[in-house]
């Protein structure tokens, strides 16, 4: 095989899976570093299993330059942007093929990222190779008399449906974040909403352009982990998982694969056949477009268990572990850790395929077991509207389970160690805790020991004990799973 | 009369004399100052009769010396001559020439603008017995022999405003204007009204002022001296210059404007630009030359202020004679009064018809617009001249056939057709009750929502699959070259916006050009908006044939025009065409700042006029883009000048015929372009990051010793001093510029 | 009280800052020709638009950038083993020696003598629009504060809570912090004096102006 060195484009607890990856699959990496995080795991692991030369501090981790800089002169050959910061950057993405000096981009090619990175592509996308998709547009509209005609087709679809109280979304197209976006509830006020909206796009964002979609609510958030090889010829999906807990600003929570589990709950709808419909659905569409690395159809269930496809994201995710410990593939015994039995390492797939190595195996090789739930563990105080701390960890620690893996950049402190500064600049992520189990049951029982076994201990900036919404979940993991 | 006080002004002439003549020596001065040594070192010897004789021997000396230094003077020493403390100035001519003023403009120190004097004057003609006092209005700059208030006759903005203030008082009063100009150039700040606007908006008035205006050039420089020298009758005293820039900037231009220029090189530029009275006769672009006493004239001449005032009163005779039909004696006199006694033995009536004014701007515009047409090269064979001849006739026909004759009749029908269908509605509406039941219409009682199958494909299917499935990013037509390399460039923001730096290939494909953080706009390109804006692929250019050419045979200049061609493909600065802007035809024209940094000359002022022709005739909008002027061509010398009046003229036609004529500024915009045809359209916009102005920081300096801020021309100061309309994102300029067409226009098109 | 010539002398003993210039970013350096001993100067101009002397050029991916001095002084120490490398973000280039200027000695001195508002924990601050718009029209004494107005926005870990000002009613005299940048909780923010304290401030700026030497 032939011997690559893999800029790792990333921080944290990212950073640290990538160059465990690397080290099994024998290639060199470069890792890179901020001031502020001298003293993150992805730092000391990098100088402990690479030495200091394969480390380099740079200025700030979202400046490309800095990072194609670092390429360069460490004479690295592929660069990995793990997620966040340049995982969905197709400019970075076609930036670093078409460059002088061209790199691998462990991911799928940039018109990939470019295309199913713009949420009204991908519904395009999705309609024309038949995969469902909201009801409502799927490209700006710029004509009040067609917005108002689609608003009220959208009402009277719902009241066919026997929703009670119909609820329609406008929003401006070329919006994000939250923003130009609005509830209507009836056609009268619809038109003062319109306008309303497509004057703020037009001011803020110099196009009128405005989205109508059905607002669906009490929806399950699922996804579906698909890999795919270079080209785009083989893909195979490695099951679906549950992201429906979610806190303010879409922050997800907990995280549990399979996205149904029929064998336990009950569901008003037929689960089974959702699962079967959004990983078909998922996996065919990959292969329509020639996706070539991992990624995640994301979708939403509404409660009478119809899949829409919402987007599609052209990267590793957080969750993947979650995927990657309840699927197995048959005759492989390479796994993330040898004490978790089969699982997949997502992350050495999406190495080994973003290098152009064949998938090697085909859906039938694929079978799922038992259950995965990931806990993230933030920063954060749940007893003040998750307002995120900083401070100091003194001690962080947890007993080690071989139905556990836990991924995180803070060092498990030993005596003598210096205590961890929780850097201000970044996502109030500290760790990550996948619990696998035979049944769900088991596995929820398996994530409160973790829960109730993990040490935490510190002090944030205003000296008082630092609290992170371990508490929260440590109460109510049971009735959260209200899937 | 007195001996002392005679010899005392031979001396003070001898100064003058070496004042003028700068550091060269010279056989008649160095012997006009040993005799005048000689002889006041004998005076105290001699006695009274003999000091006479020898004082009136020395004073023919000097009459017949100062005539033979006349004849060696070089244009340079004129240029000395006309900025001497003791060179007449506008307050003399007030009171030499003029019966009797009033100042109007304020007094002394105590004046908005001290450099620029306003005031009616009269002038008192004999009719039989009776004596008639004409009025006019004489406005110019004034250089108060040395007074430092008056700031050299560089006139501020708000001078200039308030010189075109009076103008208008003069067409209401029906009087004629005489302007003199006294001017090194205008003072280039741009408080508000702004040096470039101000002179704009001068130009853009007296386009179409309708009253005679007969103007004397005696320091006529650049932009300064156009600000009140759109004239009908452009009168320039012999020892005057009139140029496009100071002998010395050219210099500092030609020299590599960092060290200071050589008095020979400063010399030698000021008989290439051909400054001087003679010169700008042949050229064409002055009526007459006015003789003054040699070495030029000074306030005790005054033999030449009646000479001054005959010509004045003869040019305006002559102006109104042109006009309003005198009687034919009268005319007669006045034609052959180049011989004639005294024109003001001759009465004409000064206040002019209805009729009359309105003529009077058309010959107005008729005289600028034959000035300067050979100082280009036009490469057109005669076959296509003629052709082109007859297709502006067949234009014209069709155009006042569709639009004056057939709209009229379209637009009864069409006000026809509406009612009609108003009515129908109406009536429509109106039975909605009872009989709108009776005939199924609508049944408000039992409403069931129920969604059409073809209505539900619409929420659910791809919508107008033809477009494909993906929406195309916005691709240009035309990608800049400067995409091809790989390298990254920093903002020039960064620092104070923290962009991050961008890579080549992003910045100039992609963006536009844009920073993506801080919206900085990197130049670009004129092909980009040629192709991504004005869609030239599809576009007619016309009048390529007419070529930038070296009308003053400028030493030199002829191998950088070469150069520039080559280098650009180019024949001018200036690219002209008919294009079609999201399915409206309309007439572009465009500044191209890489051939002579978009400097305007003959060549360039006749394919802009020709271009408002054309969209006149064709009845289109009027866009002139200026991706970049670093002003009028210096090496045309007033051949440049001289189009900011021509061209400034053409654009008020077209817009009183109705056009729509709209300026947009990119890059670095100044000087003569931006203070006359670009700053007077009403609609002004501009590219983000760009800079316009009167002159540069480094010229504003030199000139007024004012350092200004760094920012001080950006877009988004013209902006706030109410210079330009709005400023805006490249990527949107296709957008905005097709809204501005519909929003200003209307839809069918243009034409009152 | 402030003993303000007890602070002068201190200030005398040792009437340099040494600036420390570190490279922004990763690149190559290229050091043109500074010497140890060689004199810079800061940004000039009335804008401070013409930036200080050259000290070195940084070139990443083809983009060579100047590092410019940013105060004047001398230089200290060149490391000019770095000439031609590949360098890390951060890495210090050379030292250059800074004496104090009057206004700096002033701004030393009165930081000890204001109200002192500080950081209550490590965040970026900034100033809320209108005070910020106030201090941009009318410079930082144009704005007057009391207990209990809203001043700065703090934003930590990319959420943005108010925080307001608390302490003697006052005007703002100086501001320590660059808005947008990392602040150390209590590091101060503002200084802000007391009406009843202005003559006293103006008895240290007489006193500075009086016998501080500057030196080049």
């Amino acid at each position: 095989m032939a011997q690559y060195t893999l800029l790792i484009a990333n921080r944290g607890e990212i950073a640290m899976r990538i160059i465990r990856a690397c080290v099994k699959l024998g290639h060199d990496f470069v890792c890179v570093y901020t001031a502020a995080d001298v003293h993150s795991g992805h730092v000391r692991l990098a100088r402990e299993l690479g030495g200091p030369d394969r480390l380099f501090r740079i200025s700030s981790y979202q400046d490309p330059s800095e990072m194609l800089a670092v390429a360069d002169a460490s004479g690295a050959t592929a660069v990995h942007p793990g997620y966040g910061f340049f995982a969905e950057d197709f400019r970075f993405a076609r930036r670093v093929v078409e460059r002088k000096r061209p790199l691998i981009f462990i991911g799928p090619s940039w018109t990939l990222v470019r295309d199913l990175g713009d949420k009204i592509n991908t519904k395009r996308i999705a309609r024309a190779h038949g995969v469902p998709t909201i009801p409502g547009s799927d490209r700006p509209i710029y004509d009040e008399m067609e917005a108002v005609e689609l608003a009220q087709t959208i009402f009277a679809f719902q009241h066919d449906q026997g929703i009670a109280e119909g609820c329609v979304l406008v929003k401006a197209s070329a919006g994000g974040g939250g923003m130009g976006i609005e509830e209507v509830y009836d056609l009268d006020t619809f038109r003062s909403v319109y306008r309303r909206i497509r004057n703020y796009a037009k001011r803020n964002l110099s196009d009128e352009g405005v989205l109508i979609e059905q607002r669906i609510f009490d929806f399950n958030h699922l996804e579906v982990q698909v890999v795919a090889e270079r080209g785009g010829k083989n893909a195979v999906h490695l099951g679906t998982r549950n992201c429906s807990v979610q806190s303010l600003g879409r922050q997800k929570r907990i995280e549990v694969a399979p996205g149904f589990d029929p064998s336990s709950l009950t569901y008003a709808f037929d689960a089974a056949g959702v699962l079967d419909a959004i990983t078909r659905h998922s996996v065919n569409m990959s292969l329509q477009v020639g996706y070539d690395n991992v990624g995640t159809w994301e979708w939403i269930v509404t409660p009478r268990g119809e899949p829409f496809l919402m987007e599609v994201n052209t990267r590793i995710q957080v969750e993947n572990g979650v995927s990657g410990i309840t699927s197995r593939i048959k005759g492989r015994t390479v796994c993330g850790r040898e004490d978790c039995q089969n699982g997949v390492d997502v992350i050495s797939e999406q190495i080994r395929l973003g290098l152009g190595e064949p998938l090697g195996y085909t859906q039938q090789d694929v079978s799922f077991a038992g259950v995965g739930i990931e806990y993230r563990i933030l920063a954060e105080d749940p007893l003040d509207r998750f307002t995120p701390c900083l401070g100091r960890i003194e001690a962080f620690g947890w007993r080690s389970e071989p139905w556990l893996q836990v991924f995180t950049q803070v060092p498990s402190m030993s005596l003598g160690d210096q205590p961890y500064e929780i850097p201000m600049d970044f996502d109030p992520n500290l760790a990550l805790g996948i619990v696998w189990g035979e049944s769900l049951e088991e596995a929820c029982r398996r994530g409160a020991d973790f829960l109730n076994g993990l040490v935490l201990q510190g002090t944030d900036t205003r000296d008082e004990p630092l609290r992170t919404n371990v508490a929260f979940l440590l109460g109510r993991t049971q009735t959260l799973l209200h899937f | 009369m007195d001996i002392d006080k005679r010899t005392q002004e031979l001396a003070a002439r001898l100064t003058y004399i070496r004042d003028i003549f700068g550091q060269r020596e010279n056989s008649s001065m160095a012997m006009l100052r040993t005799r005048l040594e000689e002889f006041l070192e004998k005076a105290p010897q001699l006695g009274m009769r003999e000091l006479s004789r020898q004082v009136a021997k020395l004073e023919e000396l000097f009459v017949l010396l100062e005539g033979k230094l006349e004849s060696e003077l070089t244009p340079m020493d004129r240029v000395r001559i006309v900025r001497h403390p003791q060179r007449i100035c506008l307050k003399d001519i007030l009171e030499n020439v003029y019966d009797n003023y009033t100042e109007i403009g304020g007094q002394d120190e105590w004046s908005i603008d001290p450099g620029m004097i306003i005031a009616r004057a009269t002038i008192a003609r004999r009719m039989g017995k009776k004596t008639v006092h004409q009025s006019v209005m004489v406005l110019g700059q004034e250089k108060g022999h040395g007074q430092e208030f008056r700031n050299g006759g560089s006139i501020k903005p708000w001078g200039n405003a308030n010189a075109l203030y009076y103008m208008r008082v003069a067409e209401i009063e029906n009087i004629p204007i005489h302007s003199y100009v006294f001017t090194p150039g205008a003072f280039p700040v741009e408080d508000y009204p702004g040096a470039a606007q101000q002179i704009s908006k001068n130009l853009y008035v007296m386009a179409g002022l309708k009253v005679p205006i007969i103007s004397v050039f005696s320091e006529g420089g650049s932009g300064g001296a156009e600000a009140i020298a759109l004239a009908d009758k452009r009168l320039m005293l012999s020892h005057g210059y009139y140029s496009v820039i100071s002998p010395e900037g050219a210099a500092a231009i030609e020299g590599g404007l960092k060290d200071k220029a050589t008095p020979e090189l400063i010399e030698a530029c000021a008989s290439r630009l051909r400054i001087t009275a003679a010169d700008n006769l042949e050229l064409g672009f002055i009526d007459r030359v006015i003789q003054e006493p040699p070495l030029g004239a000074r306030p005790e001449h005054y033999d030449f202020f009646r000479q001054l005032r005959r010509e004045v009163i003869r040019a305006t005779d002559e102006v109104v004679d042109s006009v309003d039909g005198l009687g034919p004696l009268r005319g007669m006199a006045i034609r052959r009064q180049a011989k004639a006694a005294d024109p003001q033995d001759i009465f004409v009536r000064w206040s002019l018809g209805t009729g009359a004014r309105t003529k009077l701007v058309d010959r107005r515009f008729e005289k600028f617009r034959a000035m300067s047409r050979t100082a280009c090269r036009d490469n057109r064979s005669l076959g296509a001249r003629i052709y082109s001849g007859l297709e502006g006739m067949l234009w014209a026909a069709h155009s006042t056939l569709r639009h004056d004759f057939l709209t009229r009749y379209k637009r009864h029908l069409l006000h026809l057709l509406e009612a009609a269908e108003a009515e129908l509605r109406a009536l429509r509406q109106g039975v909605g009750g009872p009989l709108g039941k009776f005939l199924g219409l609508g049944d408000g009682q039992q409403r069931r929502l129920e969604v059409a199958p073809e209505a539900l494909e619409r929420l659910t299917l791809l919508s107008c699959p033809e477009e494909g499935a993906c929406r195309l990013e916005d691709t240009w037509v035309y990608v800049s070259p400067k995409s091809r390399e790989d390298r990254t460039l920093t903002c020039p923001n960064s620092h104070t916006h923290g962009c991050l730096d961008l890579w080549g290939p992003d910045l100039f494909g992609e963006f536009a050009g844009v920073c993506s953080h801080c919206g900085h706009h990197f130049s670009m390109e004129f092909q980009w908006y040629l192709y991504n804006v004005f869609n030239f692929a599809q576009a007619y250019e016309f009048n390529s044939e007419l070529e930038s050419s070296n009308p003053l045979g400028y030493e030199g200049f002829d191998l950088k025009l070469e150069q520039a061609k080559r280098q650009t493909g180019l024949g001018s600065s200036c690219i002209t065409f008919e294009t079609h802007i999201e399915g409206v035809t309309t007439v572009v024209a465009v500044l191209v700042s890489p051939f002579r940094g978009g400097t305007v000359g003959a060549a360039e002022g006749e394919k802009i006029i020709r271009a408002a022709e054309r969209a006149m005739l064709k009845r289109t909008p009027f866009i002139l883009y200026s991706h970049g002027t670093a002003g009028i061509r210096i090496q045309e010398g007033t051949c440049g000048v001289i189009q900011m009046p021509r061209v400034t003229m053409a654009v008020r036609r077209y817009i009183e015929a109705g056009g729509l004529y709209l300026v947009l500024y990119d890059t670095n915009s100044f000087a003569g372009p931006v203070a006359s045809f670009l700053g007077c359209s009403a609609y002004q916009f501009a590219v983000r990051s760009s800079n316009i102005g009167f002159a540069g920081p480094g010229v504003i300096r030199e000139t007024t010793g004012v350092e200004v801020p760094p920012k001080y021309h950006r877009a988004f100061s013209a902006l706030s001093r109410g210079h330009i309309q709005g400023i805006w994102d490249r990527r949107d300029i296709k957008k905005n510029l097709h809204q501005a067409l519909l929003t200003m226009g209307g839809k069918n098109l243009y034409y009152r | 009280m402030l003993n303000v010539k007890e602070m002068l002398e201190e200030l005398n003993a040792s009437p340099y800052e040494e600036i420390e210039i570190k490279t922004p970013h990763t690149g190559v350096i290229d050091f043109v020709g500074l010497n140890p001993g060689d004199r810079v100067s800061g940004p000039s101009g009335k804008w401070l638009e013409r930036p200080g002397t050259l000290l070195a050029n940084l070139t990443r991916e083809k983009n060579k950038k100047p590092i410019c001095a940013t105060q004047k002084g001398q230089v200290m120490d060149i490391r000019s083993e770095l000439e031609g490398k590949f360098v890390e973000a951060g890495e210090r280039l050379l030292t250059i020696r800074h004496f104090l200027s009057k206004e700096e000695v002033i701004g030393r001195i009165l930081k000890k003598a204001l109200h002192l508002f500080h950081a209550p924990e490590r965040a970026k601050y900034y100033f809320v629009p209108e005070i910020d718009a106030k201090i941009k029209a009318g410079g930082e004494q144009s704005v007057k504060v009391r207990e209990g107005l809203d001043m700065f926005i703090v934003s930590r870990m990319k959420r943005e809570t108010p925080l307001s000002y608390s302490g003697p009613e006052g005007m703002i005299y100086a501001v320590y912090f660059q808005q947008g940048d990392n602040v150390d909780g209590g590091q101060p923010l503002i200084g802000v004096c007391p009406e009843s304290q202005l003559s006293l401030i103006q008895d240290v700026v007489n006193r500075v102006q009086g016998e501080w030497e500057e030196r080049d």
